[in-house]
């Protein structure tokens, strides 16, 4: 029990010289603009880029001038080159009906068995034809072509 | 048809009248037209039994039945010319450009 009193206790004590002081203060971000700097930056940007757009804007608008113009320019031939195909098919359709049914009895080629579609209209006058009758002697595939234009294209 | 307008025609019964027609945007204003231009010239009880020419073709244009009809037997004939080999390979159908129509 007496030698306990020689040897040094191990405690735990401050360091030599005591602790260092403990920073409290705040320590807030690096902040490279000011708020001002900001808003004026955000300015001159918006500024500069609406001047590069308009640039490319006037470009732009030019190109669809010249495509509209261009379009408007050859709609009418497209046009009658629609038409065209149209009476040449209606000739078509009507001669393969006057060969298809000309053992049919009763069947006279542009009516009903004889009865015309429209009664009081001069016989020669071109009754249009619905799209199952432009379409009466065609091929299912061509017809589903057109029926379905819309689906996928 | 004999149900067209009331028996006794008053302004009460005009607020609710049903006035659509084909005239604006119809394909079938003119037969519309000569049709109710004949009703009128008959009135409607004579005009039902002489204006027929008219109302038949008023109603081909609304329902189209008589052009559908056509295409029916058309399309049947066909198919059983087809069937019992009249038509061959190259004469079976005569199809459209797609775009013409």
């Amino acid at each position: 029990m007496a030698e306990a009193f020689q040897v040094a206790k191990k405690q735990d004590l401050p360091p030599p010289g005591g602790y260092k002081p403990i920073p409290f203060k705040r320590i807030p971000a690096k902040s490279y603009f000011s708020g001002y700097t900001m808003f004026a930056g955000f300015i001159g940007m918006t500024i500069g880029s609406i001047y590069l757009y308009n640039i490319t804007y006037k470009r732009i608008l030019k190109d669809e001038i010249e495509m509209r113009s261009a379009k408007m320019a050859i709609y009418p031939a497209l046009l009658a080159e629609r038409d065209r195909e149209y009476l040449k098919q209606l000739r078509r359709n009507r001669d393969a009906e006057a060969e298809l049914m000309r053992d049919v009895p009763g069947w006279e080629v542009g009516t009903y068995y004889g009865e015309r579609v429209y009664k009081l209209i001069p016989p020669d006058q071109l009754v249009e034809p619905i799209f199952q009758e432009y379409y009466a002697h065609s091929d299912i595939k061509e017809w589903n072509k057109r029926a379905n234009i819309k689906l996928l294209s | 048809m004999d149900t067209i307008s009331p028996f006794f025609r008053s302004p009460f019964t005009d607020i609710t009248g049903g006035m659509i027609d084909f005239q604006i945007l119809g394909r079938c204003g003119k037969q519309e037209m000569d049709l109710m231009n004949c009703i009128e010239a008959y009135g409607l009880g004579r005009g039902i039994k002489k204006c027929k020419g008219y109302i038949d073709d008023y109603g081909e244009c609304r329902t189209l039945t008589k052009q559908l009809k056509r295409f029916l037997a058309i399309r049947k004939e066909r198919q059983r010319q087809i069937a019992c080999g009249k038509l061959t390979d190259d004469r079976k159908y005569v199809s459209p450009r797609v775009d013409s129509y």
